[in-house]
């Protein structure tokens, strides 16, 4: 194991991947039905997230703004403008929840944004979220924690058949999708929170953006603490689980780091199994688990001579190395936009806090790198091969729609490593 | 700093057509029914194009983690293309309470001993501006340091509008650059392209024309441009503004203070583009020179009407509503004109005065100005009959249920639409459009709905 690296000593970010606590408590938001999520700071605080999310979702993305200016910034303490702001979307829309953050701009001037909410006649979640703290995790994380103790009704009781799922910012659509179906092969009702599954994984409905559109249900996240188990999916995500279970101390609590590979399947299956008190899982699930084999099997001489370069968000991170090195994939450095205690779990030369200039340093004798849009120009300027996972990807259409945890997606993620890997080696 | 005397004469421009009726300015933005973009992103789409240079964002991580490489400026440039590049200092919690000023004169010592740019643009955002670092200070000390210019741009978003950005923007250059080395020749045929950032190439769809001419381009503000450039064009004898109202400002002090005529124009479409060169030939009062321009104009018109044979046919009768903001109001809806489309509806929404006269002026009596797109455009295409829809992605659902062809006219462009060869993609996407089945199929009814 390689030396971990949690601080940067550079004066500044150059070609950042890191991306803001707002931006990730907005996307939290976005996976509630029919909410607003609603930006306390400057106009080009969200103006540019939702440019950014279009173009990564291909869908038109709901989202507001307080639209601080300099003026209001001085003399406004937040309350004429969060009020005014509520009263104009309400105007227009009728959203199920406005959810509400706050930015770097609203923090530094110091808004009470938990007193003003008291002072909004209008279902509304609120979350502390500056930009200069954490990163897209705790951002996705502060929000569902805020939605947790916000607006879940505590329970004494149990539904022993009803599951939460509280997966982390960086598992696409389609894969929350996957994981609330693996679940409920086993015989659970299962509720995602937040859940991007029915709301951005891209179908075709009407007024598109005029809210959210899909995603959990206000009343179904009312009432998750009858809930017989939480279960976490990335370590952004323990606090969360945590606050769940002091809606209802009865809840049992399950937390997985990651789920990508066959050994995470594995362990995810062995806890469905115990709970469903189950011996054998739906033939379906063993069948996929027998080609994800055979996929690991087929893909381990290519990814067995390839060295590979990995910068994601870190609960993402774990999950991509851990799937690349089963077969035999060579992580030669790991670069995480934040700091985040899945670093320690990480097999790799190489483990660092950074960005994509630390990436472009270290890409020297590494083959295939697997990072987001804007390695695509690294790639380019080295020869690499690329596969592209994580935020943005703003080249591919159908990113929603990427599959790469428990058994199948693994067969699908290791297949496409592979064949990267190959098509790298014979250009 | 950007003091508010400043930004109040910004905001006030005598230059510009509507201010003889209007005295009001720029409204601020209203909480909760705002979609614009903010100073600072003003700022960067007027700057940033300048790729020799670095651009470093003093603030926390979101002003430029989502936005760095996100618009398609080319260059020309032979170093490292620094516009596709994201700096920042990234503050954090320690930097909002002790002041971020060492920090970002260590980024900039980084960035100029990395890099090594021809000049270090510095940004600041709304929370540098409110814990009141000093960026003045700072780059002047980093200029002497480093020998080279260091530009504070003071444009935090919470200031106002991208527009105003923009003006913000072109202040800075003006204050900072223009006028600050000399070029070794001038010549009678110098002009400067203000407010053309070389988006997939647009400026390179017409600059061939104007160098076949004689006219030299002696700098930019900033498509495809160069520092060295823009610090000599107090030197240029005109100065053509391409479809930005935001650099008029700049523009006429460079006027009061050069003697620098300008003039604006736009060069989308067959007949703006022949418009613009002919208007820039004049302007620069040369006989021979016009006499060659309208030789020009008139065999490349001749050149492009062949090359469009084949698309007036599919065009012929064809309607189009276009929903879209700004100048594409009336930009886009001349280019459609000139391939044969008639455009029965445009949004003006968020169009300027002059931009609402120009869209009244190309659409005539008959064409609709839609200034609620969102609820109109639908009734518009069953009245009208379109054939096409250009809208952002919002209004995809629309063109799908109407059954008509629809262009995504929003987003990123991949390739140009400027001058006469720009004019020939815009068909050619145009044509696929309303070829593509897909909207039709797409529309099918499901096999369990009646």
């Amino acid at each position: 194991m390689g030396e971990v690296i949690h601080k940067t000593v550079k004066p500044l970010q150059v070609n950042p991947f890191k991306l803001s606590q707002p931006m990730g408590a907005t996307l939290a938001f976005l996976g509630v039905d029919r909410c607003m999520p609603l930006m306390h700071g400057a106009q080009g605080c969200t103006s540019l997230p939702k440019v950014y999310f279009t173009r990564h979702f291909c869908e038109p993305i709901a989202m507001q703004t307080t639209a601080v200016t300099d003026i209001s910034a001085v003399l406004d303490g937040g309350d004429a403008g969060i009020v005014e702001a509520v009263k104009n979307i309400t105007a227009k829309v009728t959203p199920a929840l406005i959810g509400l953050c706050t930015t770097g701009l609203t923090e530094t001037k110091g808004d009470d944004i938990r007193g003003i909410a008291k002072q909004v006649d209008f279902p509304l979640v609120w979350v502390n979220t500056p930009d200069y703290e954490g990163g897209l995790e705790s951002g996705w994380a502060l929000a569902t924690k805020g939605l947790i103790e916000q607006l879940v009704v505590p329970a004494a009781q149990c539904n022993r058949q009803k599951a939460v799922l509280l997966p982390h910012v960086s598992l696409t659509p389609i894969e929350v999708e996957k994981i609330k179906e693996f679940i409920a092969a086993f015989g659970f009702t299962v509720f995602a929170l937040p859940d991007l599954s029915t709301a951005l994984d891209g179908h075709l409905g009407e007024k598109q953006a005029a809210l959210s559109s899909g995603g959990i249900a206000v009343n179904d996240i009312m009432g998750l603490a009858d809930a017989a188990l939480a279960i976490s999916v990335g370590d952004s995500m323990l606090s969360c689980a945590d606050a769940l279970l002091r809606k209802n101390p009865a809840m049992r609590q399950h937390h997985f780091a990651h789920l990508h590979g066959l050994a995470a399947s594995d362990s995810f299956t062995a806890l469905l199994l115990a709970e469903s008190g189950r011996s054998t899982p739906p033939p379906a699930i063993a069948r996929w688990r027998s080609r994800l084999q055979d996929a690991l099997l087929d893909s381990h001489f290519s990814l067995g001579q390839t060295r590979f370069l990995v910068a994601s968000e870190p609960d993402q991170l774990v999950g991509l190395c851990q799937a690349l090195g089963e077969a035999g994939g060579r992580i030669s450095t790991a670069i995480s936009s934040v700091d985040s205690t899945q670093l320690a779990r990480i097999v790799s030369g190489e483990v660092l806090v950074g960005d994509l200039e630390d990436a472009e340093q270290r890409a020297g004798t590494v083959n295939v790198l697997v990072s987001n849009f804007h390695a695509e120009a690294i790639a380019h300027r080295l020869h690499k091969g690329l596969l592209l996972r994580g935020f943005p990807n703003w080249e591919q259409v159908g990113n929603v729609l990427q599959n790469d945890v428990l058994y199948e997606g693994g067969c699908y993620f290791i297949c496409a490593a592979a064949n990267v890997a190959t098509a790298q080696r014979e250009h | 700093m950007a003091s508010k005397p400043k930004i109040r004469e910004l905001l006030n421009e005598s230059a510009c057509d509507h201010n003889t009726t209007k005295k009001s300015t720029c409204s601020t933005p209203t909480p909760g029914a705002t979609t614009g973009g903010c100073a600072f992103e003003g700022a960067q789409i007027a700057l940033f194009p300048y790729a020799d240079a670095a651009h470093i964002v003093h603030g926390p991580i979101t002003c430029i983690g989502s936005s760095w490489e996100t618009r398609a400026t080319k260059t020309g440039f032979s170093g490292r293309d620094l516009t596709q590049m994201g700096f920042t200092t990234g503050i954090s919690t320690s930097d909002v309470v002790f002041g971020g000023e060492e920090k970002l004169a260590a980024a900039i010592d980084y960035v100029v001993q990395h890099y090594a740019p021809e000049a270090v643009f510095v940004y600041a955002t709304c929370v540098t501006a409110l814990i009141g670092d000093d960026l003045d200070l700072v780059c002047q000390l980093a200029a002497e340091r480093h020998g080279i210019p260091c530009v504070p741009v003071h444009a935090p978003g919470f200031v106002g509008s991208k527009n105003l950005g923009s003006r913000l923007g072109g202040e800075a250059v003006l204050q900072h650059l223009i006028g600050t080395a000399e070029p070794d020749t001038v010549t009678p045929y110098d002009i400067n392209l203000i407010g053309d950032y070389n988006v997939t190439g647009d400026m390179w769809q017409y600059t061939p024309l104007l160098k076949e001419l004689g006219i030299r381009v002696l700098s930019t503000l900033s498509g495809d441009g160069r520092i060295a450039d823009i610090r000599c064009a107090h030197r240029a004898r005109l100065n053509v503004i391409v479809c930005a109202k935001s650099l008029i400002s700049l523009t006429r002090k460079m006027q009061e203070r050069y003697g620098i005529p300008h003039l604006s124009l736009s060069f989308y479409g067959q007949r703006d583009t022949s418009a613009g060169l002919l208007a820039i030939a004049t302007a620069l009062g040369d006989p021979d020179l016009l006499e060659r321009t309208q030789a020009l104009v008139a065999r490349e018109e001749a050149a492009l009407e062949k090359k469009l044979i084949p698309y007036r046919t599919i065009f012929h009768g064809k309607k189009a509503v276009l929903n879209t903001g700004g100048n594409k109001a009336w930009s886009i809806a001349s280019a459609l004109q000139d391939l044969g489309i008639e455009v029965v509806a445009t949004a003006v929404g968020k169009s300027t005065e002059d931009d609402k006269e120009k869209a009244r002026m190309y659409l005539g009596e008959k064409g609709v100005l839609m200034t609620k797109p969102g609820q109109e455009q639908a009734k518009i295409i069953d009245e009208t009959g379109a054939d096409l829809l250009l809208a952002g992605g919002r209004s995809l659902y629309t063109a799908i249920k109407k059954g008509i062809a629809f262009a995504d006219v929003n987003q990123e462009k991949k390739k140009s639409y400027g001058g006469y060869a720009g004019l020939l993609n815009l068909a050619e996407d145009l044509k696929n459009a309303l070829e593509n089945p897909v909207f039709k199929n797409v529309a099918r009814r499901a096999p369990w709905e009646r």
